[in-house]
């Protein structure tokens, strides 16, 4: 817009912009209505599939596994609140905080015996075992979800990667990365020797035995001379599957 | 699962390090806990009263994962229920044991149990009647160790509910029950 000298231009100049301004709001607001009318359609269209699939969510660990990750993509948590509608709609709050008081119990329950790390695997089917009485299936995306949930409470409850498997840890213990390649080592046979570490990692012998010695003294390993070849065998309950429930009932 | 006769032993039975004495307070703590239910569950469902620490004893070794316990193992375990009160060393080198999984209270309570179900009382038995007799058979009283029943009839009797008379020879001990 070319300026004109005078007042009268600058009137102009004042007019033309409180014109456009209403233009501009008027154009939001359509846009805010449009967007509430979608996300109240969205709502009641989640509201209605949750309503309709109930019993699927609740009983099929696969399909509630689909539905969490459909609610992640377009934002919502269903477990976010207890008293939002989802928890009313679904119990499925509570399904979780019950789920996480368990593997709490059976975390607790196996400490002695593998030193607060379970295999996640070994922690599903411990749960499922617990909960056969309730006859829903358990999966372990449920018990990651649980487990996420624990967090709040932060009583340092975690899942780490070691190799192909999922450990579930409920001791603040710190594992750097030695250990956590022993631990993928042994997931072999469930246990290793100091000479097999040595060799397959390429450590030393001090940097070997010093990694065996922690695991050992965090409890989450045990020592066996039983052998007949004599050598020192150290096996991780936390990775081994042969052995299930001892102490856990 | 793998069985000792008819006894189902625990899982962790076929767990190797378990052969071994862990060096962690904790760990050795757990691994002697669950031996002694071992041990327990074990003679008493296959009424075992004495174990030698030197000889065969189906649960000092397991074959299938080709581990067995060191005797110094042995005596920690032991060592643990005598400890408790539920084995005691029989000679003083540690060589033998006599595993309690009653305690004698709870053998003497056994007797009067016996003793009314039967119709008993003021009746006299020798005490191979009772370890052997038709009224015991089926019950925890069959084979019980000689030693432990005299011990048993010795606190009835100190408490008045018994009276042993002392017979010709070993054999024929009689009881008068007095419940």
């Amino acid at each position: 817009m070319r300026r004109r000298p005078g007042i009268a231009g600058l009137q102009t100049a004042a007019a033309a912009r409180d014109q456009y301004r209403l233009v501009g709001e008027n154009v939001a607001k359509i846009r805010t209505d449009l967007m509430k009318e979608q996300l109240a359609t969205f709502k009641s269209q989640l509201e209605e599939f949750a309503q309709k699939h109930k019993n699927d969510i609740r009983k099929n660990p696969i399909f509630r596994s689909q539905f969490h990750e459909m609610c992640a993509k377009v934002g919502v948590d269903p477990l976010a609140s207890k008293v939002g509608f989802w928890a009313e709609l679904l119990g499925i709050g509570d399904f979780y905080y019950e789920l996480g008081v368990q593997i709490v119990e059976i975390c607790l329950a196996s400490r002695s015996h593998n030193g607060g790390l379970i295999n996640l695997q070994e922690l599903c089917s411990l749960l499922s075992l617990r909960r056969k009485a309730v006859r829903e299936a358990i999966s372990e995306d449920d018990c990651l979800r649980a487990i996420s949930k624990l967090k709040v409470l932060g009583s340092g409850f975690e899942v780490i990667s070691i190799g192909k498997k999922k450990l579930v840890r409920s001791v603040p213990t710190e594992l750097n990365r030695d250990h956590n390649e022993i631990l993928e080592l042994a997931q072999g046979q469930g246990y290793v020797t100091a000479e097999e570490v040595e060799k397959r990692l390429s450590w030393s012998s001090g940097r070997a035995m010093d990694a065996l010695e922690t695991l050992l003294k965090e409890g989450l390993a045990m020592i066996d001379d039983g052998h007949s070849d004599g050598k020192r065998r150290y096996w991780f309950p936390c990775v081994a599957s042969v052995f299930v429930t001892a102490g856990v009932d | 699962m793998q069985k000792l006769g008819d006894f189902r032993v625990p899982n962790f039975f076929n767990y190797p390090p378990y052969f071994t004495l862990q060096p962690i307070r904790e760990t050795r703590e757990k691994q002697v806990q669950l031996w002694k239910e071992l041990i327990l569950d074990y003679c008493r469902s296959q009424k075992v009263f004495i174990i030698g620490l030197e000889e065969e004893f189906p649960l000092f070794s397991n074959p299938a994962i080709q581990r067995s316990l060191s005797h110094e193992s042995r005596e920690v375990f032991l060592s643990a229920l005598v400890s408790e009160g539920r084995a005691e060393w029989i000679d003083k080198n540690h060589r033998k044991c006599l595993v309690l999984w009653l305690r004698i209270q709870d053998w003497a309570d056994h007797l009067i149990n016996f003793v009314r179900e039967n119709g008993l009382e003021d009746s006299v038995m020798t005490v191979e009647d009772i370890r052997s007799g038709i009224e015991s058979r089926g019950t925890e009283l069959a084979g019980i160790d000689r030693g432990v029943l005299i011990r048993a009839l010795k606190l009835l009797e100190q408490k008045g509910k018994a009276a042993i008379f002392k017979g010709s020879s070993t054999d024929d001990e009689g009881v008068k029950f007095n419940v």
